[in-house]
């Protein structure tokens, strides 16, 4: 019997449309498992299952080998942290935080004394123990969000869960609170769930990255797998900055009509001189601030515009190229994918060099 | 070209500079007579002539035996028809908000019929259902109850037309809310009661406040339903509204206006409730971002 | 496809709230309507067409329509001009002017008809000066759209109040620095945001100004074919045991307060469902 949480064929229909269709997902205790995808994948709507916030129309829901299905949200006692933090407007800081301890039936409920300590205990972990007296109103959005983490761990949840934990915060903060999440996590070592639509914070923070789009699963990995060895076109393209080719431009390709070709963009080698398989490109816009440089190229056989990315003592070398200024690229990693027809998934044909372009230069 | 535009904008700010105080005191000016004669002075009117005849006779009116029955009726009508439409208020209000279903526009405007029937036929459709030539009405005089004509009648009609005021507080308040503090408190454990009492209840008492004084302020000032389901028995099946007319009808002014005045008075704690109320919520919409 | 029967609440209370509503609703209000309808068609057509039909019904009818249009069309005008006031301008006493809007949906409309109906007396405060002039208030049509006016005030005013608040000011702004003169700000910018609101607003006024009885009956004089409301037309049918007559003048009247009802809520959630777009 598997421990952790276990999805078996798990289906929401709103309407008519599947918002969650067919997944089946295995998630270890312990583990810290992302679900990423745009927005209208299914991936809130599958967290929200689980937490039993949502019904499910077909499917179970086992935790720990037992089946959950059928459980109240009440009876499944998991954390859950909602994207607008969603604390108790009218209570401190502190009875926020205290709710989930104070609502325990008498017999489980702990001491006046044990609730205060427990509180702290968690306003420590959180630190933010000098707010215990304040309104949320009165709190910043990242101080919230701490808030409504505090408030989830406070019933000693086997699993937490978090709907887009820092969708509503601004760039900094952000960045901050991943450290400080992942290092939560790596201290109290429970299974924790989260959904986010920025691939940057998935890849960085989980151990298991769940893509998902249209709501099914399309790959499920540690971030260097899903990273460097994408299960197709969409999860290759949603995972970072693609440049896009189709048609004419894939040479070498059979089955031009259906094949995709996709390329990172620091992937493409520039050079000033022509290359065995390079293309000839002008450049029509250069962003040059920061370690990296970026360019936007136009391939003079195809018309088609592209993005390169560079390093800065590479740009240097390059004599530190200006709109309209005319080099040759070459697309060393280049992967091809060949559209599925019904699904309008795609998987990879073929792995091309430079080759695939070869003859156009 | 640039700077001609620069003083064309310029003198028209000039212009309009010079204009909008005129035009603001002109417009404050209109508005405020409009509301003074056709709302300060009626109210003012209400005192004025209450007290034409005398303190004396003032109280003489207030103390009177049958004044007394009638705010007596009053507020047991009042003390009935509030609380039970509350409950429904809360109730309905918390099916209508936080679940999705079909017909709930529908449900929303039927609720809301009591605000279109004049309150003429609301004591009207009463009389036709529990009068004695009404569709209830053998069926009643064979049990010997009497419903027209007295008290019961008087609190169903009244029940009737103070029907829709709490819920319609509430239905938009609770919308806005939506209901993720709910489904926090559930994860964190809380019962259904739990969480309405510790959860919902507190982020609504405003509102529900407002809706309660509403209610109750129609529930005592009511007259055209409670007229017709009454009869009118001195001491007995008079409210305070229908008492006003009897000593107006018998031009009794000064007492007329006396008992009316109490009732004046009642509407004025509850614009002074309702102000009271706005400040609160509106301190609470501050605090929030 | 397999599909489950049972829907998912995440929240509890939704079967019992609903079938509270749904129960309390037909029992208090929805069955007790039926039976005026049903009580309407226990006279023949005949009677019935005769009835609503009668020079004095007619008359009722006509004078009660004639007097609530002409009042909510004052209250959308002046309504409106108050609503301005409140929002865009600061002056002392504010507060108390906008609490003293809604006096109106505080009192009780008996000894709001029996205020009026003592100012606007040829001896009274504001009648004796119309008196001079030769012009009777109390008693006449006019005394009614005083009446109805006050009843309707805080319906318009509340309606375009919030409207107006929540109008940015942005827009006003640019169209100025486009070179708008107020005027045509006003016209061209505001008007057309609140418009709805002011609809709306005139709306409520006059389906309520329809059914008012009770500040009406003390000024308007209540003769037969002159100043006779339908909600007192009603009461001296049934005062004459007339209850078939009475139930069908009512489901007429009614009918007319549904239509508007129904309209109104339409054309709010019509709004509604325009502003959540944009």
């Amino acid at each position: 019997m598997e421990m952790g949480i276990t999805l078996n064929g798990v289906t929401k229909v709103f309407g008519a449309q599947a918002a969650v269709q067919d997944i089946n997902l295995e998630i270890p205790t312990g583990d810290f498992v992302a679900l990423l995808g745009p927005s209208g994948s299914g991936k809130t709507t599958l967290l929200r299952m689980i937490a039993g916030l949502e019904g499910l129309d077909k499917g179970k829901i086992f935790f720990n080998g037992v089946d959950y299905s059928a459980k109240t949200v009440k009876e499944r006692k998991v954390g859950f942290v909602f994207q607008h933090y969603a604390l108790f407007k009218h209570m401190t800081i502190f009875e926020n935080v205290a709710f989930g301890l104070k609502v325990k039936p008498r017999k489980w409920r702990p001491s006046k004394k044990e609730i205060r300590e427990k509180v702290f205990e968690l306003l420590r972990l959180v630190q933010l123990e000098h707010v215990a007296d304040r309104y949320p109103s009165q709190l910043s959005g990242g101080q919230r969000q701490r808030i409504a983490l505090a408030r989830a761990l406070a019933v000693e949840p086997e699993v937490l869960l978090l709907d887009e934990p820092f969708g509503a915060l601004d760039a900094k903060v952000r960045q901050e609170l991943r450290h400080w999440l992942r290092d939560i996590h790596q201290k109290l070592n429970i299974t924790t769930v989260f959904v986010t639509h920025d691939q940057e914070e998935a890849l960085e923070m989980a151990d298991t990255v769940v893509v998902m789009n249209h709501g099914r699963i399309e790959q499920i990995g540690s971030p260097q797998e899903v990273y460097e060895k994408p299960a197709n076109a969409f999860v290759y393209s949603f995972l970072g900055r693609v440049n896009e080719f189709r048609g004419a431009a894939l040479l070498n390709v059979s089955d031009k009509e259906e094949a995709v070709g996709y390329i990172r963009p620091h992937e493409i080698l520039l050079s000033k001189i022509p290359k065995r398989y390079s293309v000839a490109a002008e450049v029509s816009h250069v962003h040059a601030v920061g370690s990296t440089v970026r360019a936007v190229l136009r391939r003079l056989d195809t018309n088609d515009f592209f993005e390169v990315e560079v390093a800065l003592d590479l740009y240097r070398t390059l004599d530190q190229f200006t709109k309209g200024a005319l080099l040759y690229a070459e697309f060393t990693n280049i992967i091809v994918f060949k559209e599925k027809e019904k699904l309008g998934r795609s998987m990879i044909v073929e792995k091309v060099t430079g080759e695939a372009f070869s003859a156009l230069s | 070209m640039e700077t001609s535009n620069l003083v064309e904008v310029t003198s028209t700010r000039v212009r309009n500079f010079m204009l909008a105080p005129i035009r603001k005191w002109l417009l404050i000016g209109v508005a405020l007579s409009f509301l003074g004669i056709f709302i300060f002075i009626p109210l003012l009117a209400v005192f004025s002539e209450a007290l034409k005849k005398g303190i004396g006779l003032y109280f003489a009116a207030i103390i009177e035996p049958d004044a007394l029955a009638a705010i007596k009726l009053t507020l047991l009508t009042a003390l009935i028809a509030v609380p039970v439409n509350t409950l429904f208020g809360v109730i309905a209000a918390w099916g209508i908000t936080k679940f999705n279903f079909k017909g709930k526009n529908m449900l929303i405007t039927l609720i809301d019929l009591p605000f279109a029937v004049s309150p003429v036929i609301a004591g009207l459709v009463f009389v036709l259902l529990f009068g004695t030539s009404g569709v209830l009405g053998p069926l009643l005089e064979a049990n010997n109850m009497k419903i027209i004509f007295a008290v019961p009648g008087i609190v169903i009609a009244t029940l009737f037309i103070t029907f829709p005021f709490v819920v319609r507080e509430l239905i938009p308040i609770m919308q806005e809310q939506g209901s993720e503090e709910e489904q926090a408190a559930l994860t964190l454990g809380a019962s259904s009661w739990q969480m309405f009492f510790r959860v919902t209840l507190p982020n609504i008492k405003w509102g529900l406040l407002y809706g309660i004084i509403l209610c109750n302020a129609r529930a005592m000032g009511e007259f055209g339903a409670v007229s017709v389901v009454s009869g009118h028995i001195r001491g007995l099946t008079n409210t305070v509204p229908l008492h006003v007319e009897i000593l107006y009808n018998e031009y009794n002014f000064a007492a007329a206006f006396a008992v009316a005045s109490l009732l004046a008075l009642l509407a004025i704690v509850t614009l002074v409730f309702k102000s009271i109320v706005e400040w609160k919520t509106k301190r609470n919409d501050h605090g929030e971002r | 496809m397999f599909k489950h029967s049972k829907r998912h609440r995440v929240l509890p209370g939704f079967g019992l709230s609903m079938g509270y509503t749904v129960i309390y609703l037909s029992l208090m209000i929805l069955i007790p309507i039926a039976v005026l309808f049903l009580k309407a068609t226990t006279i023949s057509w005949v009677e019935f067409w005769e009835t609503v039909t009668d020079e004095r019904v007619v008359a009722s009818y006509k004078l009660t329509f004639y007097t609530s249009f002409i009042a909510a069309i004052v209250n959308a005008i002046f309504g409106t001009l108050i609503a301005w006031v409140l929002v865009r301008y600061n002056f002392f006493g504010k507060k108390f002017v906008d609490a003293l809007v809604d006096l109106p949906f505080a009192m009780p409309t008996a000894v709001a008809g029996i205020a009026l109906t003592t100012i606007y007396a040829p001896n009274g405060w504001i009648g004796q000066y119309f008196a001079q002039l030769g012009v009777k208030i109390s008693y006449t049509q006019y005394g009614i759209m005083i009446a109805l006016t006050f009843i309707g005030l805080p319906f318009v005013v509340r309606s375009v109040q919030p409207v107006l608040q929540d109008l940015d000011q942005q827009y006003e702004e640019a169209a100025a620095t486009l070179g708008a003169h107020s005027g045509q700000i006003f016209f061209k910018i505001i008007f057309p945001a609140i418009f709805p609101a002011i609809l709306t607003g005139f709306a409520l006024a006059f389906a309520r100004a329809l059914g008012e009885y009770g500040s009406v009956v003390f000024i308007s004089g209540n003769m037969p074919m002159k100043t006779e409301i339908v909600p007192l037309l009603i009461i001296t049918k049934l005062e004459q045991y007339n209850y078939g007559g009475a139930a069908a003048i009512a489901a007429v009247m009614l009918v007319f307060s549904f239509i508007l009802l129904f309209l109104i809520n339409f054309w709010q959630w019509k709004t509604a469902k325009k502003h959540q777009m944009t």
